[in-house]
């Protein structure tokens, strides 16, 4: 992604005669590097198969899977059935649990030994997509867009005199869109002069392809050699929670509390007001489950869950990127924020401006008084 | 001098909570917005002083922007920076995040040595979370990035990042770079001493630059074919400005709660999801 988000060029195309870039116009194949956390198979990477095999049939190329890991079961079979052509399969002890130098040494060493650059390389926009792409887009001296919530192939004339050798017109682009300054902007990034043309992938955007269990593909062996150096930092410990008996995808209904709820206490207000509701369940924001607030298991967003009720109450959430992507396609999303300014208005439907304390028990009694106004109703009603 | 040397990469950004500067398509005209240090860098800046109170060392903020990114190095000198290093040079301009990393790489070189180099999470402008890893790799360093919990336990760095699902602790030696989190603690405020002083260093521009120097690319000995628009092997093509944003919600503001409470019950239809008698 560029630093600077004005347009440079225009893709609209001229007639101009262009010079050969056939140099540029690179014949290799789409990979994906797949993501587990030890052994478990994050959804983002069948995603990004979705993703993948749309842009490879564009270009009548192979979709290869590269799936680092030790011990990995049917991870690779799994990668051919939702769409991978190939998978590679790199092997070792080292790279059970993700820790970016050793992963970095494989999918480098990996890249290297292919006899042409993948023409596309793909990884999810979490925690270790993003911690990994960086390095390998900056060892091989390749553009990499972050968190694209679009990818496409398609042509681009750059028309640009500031460097000559890149001027051309360009059949096969990775055209990575993303949005850009505050979710305000969508930019489509480009960067055809080098390879593998690179992106990681917002979760939970891109369409996985229905599994193919009778699907046929190659699982193929890649050697790992580990140096010394890549081992100078050690996990030791990786703490994944399970929840434990709320089922929050499940639920029609969820009030989610942030750090505007002020103390903990606040969350019995937000128990208060979801138990008015059927099938309903309490999220919050990862701030609040880091200060202990609430368990784990209740955390919406990115490295908490992915949600979509029919109604979503936010009560003092900012409304953080973070947040966002974990309920942002719930059908009703009400946010009650003191400030008019805060991030949550931007993609909320209905928005209150005020202090929780006043508008929930407020919202509590309406629906309460409510409820009975409904039941007088239905009485009268069957008479 | 003893203890670690210390370096936190701080970048100004537009302010985008202030209307100015920012046009009609979306994009920003960066002459007439308002500038601010980036949110995201407070927390690096944080961690990079708290170390340096905890353990010993001097700090070092480096930067690389146009001239008045000054005002950020300044504010860090306020917060209890020791030195700061401005790169800026017209041929960095439409740099992306490769040739970012690049001249940082170049600059942390020129800066000296290092034992610890903080990263912001992200940028609010750039927005890509690229800039810590690439310089790490420029600089073949271990890295952590999402950090959210930092400390030294004989010589060694004790770490808490950020993974899907939970978190990780990590341990490493040093140098290592690492990228901050949000969830660290927030930037204390800045003494009134530390405020003090600098205001007094500004009135004396000639010492002022013992504290912080403005360096070009031909002192730090870049490959100027690396940097700025030649050195970026992206280009943002085509802009869009996102319709559903920033208006689709339907607020409700400045009446009481009681009025705001019952529009939304009757506008939004929630009644139906009510626990049924
Ligand atoms: C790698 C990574 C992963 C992350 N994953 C997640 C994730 O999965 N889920 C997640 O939620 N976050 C996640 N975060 C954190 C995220 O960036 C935000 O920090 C977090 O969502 C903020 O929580 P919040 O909205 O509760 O707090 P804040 O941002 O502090 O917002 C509090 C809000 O409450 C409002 N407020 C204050 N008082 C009142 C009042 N009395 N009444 C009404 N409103 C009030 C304020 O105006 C403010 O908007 C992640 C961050 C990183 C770096
Ligand atoms: N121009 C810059 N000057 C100094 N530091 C920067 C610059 N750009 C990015 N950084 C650092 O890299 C981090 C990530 O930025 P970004 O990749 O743009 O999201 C920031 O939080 C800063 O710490």
């Amino acid at each position: 992604m560029s630093e600077e988000t004005k347009p440079q060029q225009a893709p609209e195309t001229a007639p101009e005669p262009t010079p050969d870039v056939s140099q540029f116009c690179p014949k290799g194949d789409v990979l994906v590097v797949a993501e587990h956390i030890l052994g478990e198979l994050q959804p983002v990477t069948l995603e990004l198969l979705g993703a993948g095999r749309i842009l490879a049939d564009k270009m009548e190329r192979k979709l290869l899977c590269i799936v680092m890991g030790h011990e990995i079961g049917d991870i690779p079979q799994k990668m051919i059935e939702y769409g991978a052509d190939k998978v590679y399969v790199a092997d070792h002890e080292e790279l059970k649990c993700y820790r970016t130098l050793p992963y970095r040494r494989a999918l480098v060493d990996f890249l290297e030994s292919l006899p042409e650059p993948p023409h596309t390389t793909l990884l999810g926009s979490t925690t270790t997509g993003r911690d990994l792409a960086p390095r390998i887009a900056a060892h091989f001296d390749t553009g990499l867009t972050a968190d694209c919530t679009e990818l496409d192939i398609g042509p681009y004339e750059h028309k640009s005199k500031v460097d000559p050798t890149k001027i051309g017109l360009y059949p096969n682009c990775l055209y990575a869109i993303r949005p850009s300054f505050g979710e305000s902007l969508k930019a489509r990034i480009l960067g055809p002069w080098k390879n593998p043309q690179m992106a990681t992938t917002r979760p939970g955007v891109m369409i996985p392809n229905k599994p193919d269990a009778g699907r046929k593909g190659e699982i193929i062996k890649v050697p790992v050699n580990l140096k010394d150096e890549d081992v100078r930092l050690v996990v030791e410990e990786t703490i994944r929670e399970v929840s434990k008996g709320i089922k929050l995808s499940d639920a029609d209904v969820i009030v989610a509390g942030g750090y505007g709820l002020g103390t903990a206490d606040g969350f019995e207000l937000i128990k208060k007001l979801a138990a008015c509701f059927e099938n309903s369940a309490v999220g919050a924001s990862r701030k609040v489950v880091d200060l202990g607030w609430i368990p784990y298991a209740n955390q919406v967003g990115q490295t908490g869950k992915t949600v979509r009720p029919k109604l979503y109450i936010a009560c003092g959430i900012s409304g953080a990127i973070q947040h966002r992507v974990g309920m942002s396609k719930s059908n009703i999303i009400i946010a009650i924020n003191k400030d008019p300014d805060a991030a949550i208005f931007k993609f909320a439907h209905h928005g209150i401006v005020g202090d929780c304390y006043q508008i929930i028990p407020e919202m509590i009694k309406q629906l309460q008084e409510n409820k009975v106004k409904r039941e007088v109703q239905a009485v009268v009603g069957t008479h | 001098m003893s203890g670690y040397n210390i370096f936190v990469l701080v970048k100004q950004v537009p302010d985008q909570g202030s209307k100015a500067g920012i046009n009609p398509d979306g994009t920003i005209d960066r002459a007439k917005a308002k500038r601010m240090l980036n949110p995201f860098d407070r927390y690096a800046l944080q961690a990079a002083l708290h170390t340096k109170k905890a353990y010993g060392g001097t700090v070092t903020a480096i930067s690389m922007g146009p001239p008045p990114a000054v005002e950020i190095l300044m504010e860090a000198l306020e917060h209890g920076v020791d030195r700061g290093f401005l790169l800026s040079d017209r041929r960095l301009a439409a740099s992306d995040t490769l040739a970012t990393a690049y001249a940082l790489y170049k600059t942390v070189l020129y800066a000296g040595k290092f034992d610890l180099i903080f990263c912001g999470l992200q940028t609010t402008d750039g927005d890509t979370a690229q800039v810590g890893p690439q310089l790490a790799e420029r600089l073949n360093l271990p890295q952590i990035t999402y950090c959210e919990d930092f400390a030294i336990e004989n010589g060694r760095v004790q770490a808490r990042r950020i993974i899907e699902g939970g978190i990780q602790r990590v341990s490493t030696g040093t140098p290592v770079l690492v990228t901050v989190a949000n969830s660290y603690h927030p930037l204390e405020y800045k003494s009134f001493r530390g405020a003090w002083r600098v205001q007094q260093l500004a009135r004396r521009q000639e010492e002022l630059k013992q504290f912080i120097q403005t360096i070009d690319l031909d002192m730090i000995g870049a490959d100027i074919e690396r940097c700025g628009l030649k050195g970026s092997p992206t280009i943002v093509a085509a802009t869009e400005k996102v319709g559903e944003i920033g208006g689709s919600c339907t607020m409700h503001e400045g009446h009481s709660p009681e009025e705001m409470v019952l529009e939304i019950i009757k506008n939004t239809g929630i009644r139906e999801y009510l626990v049924a008698k």
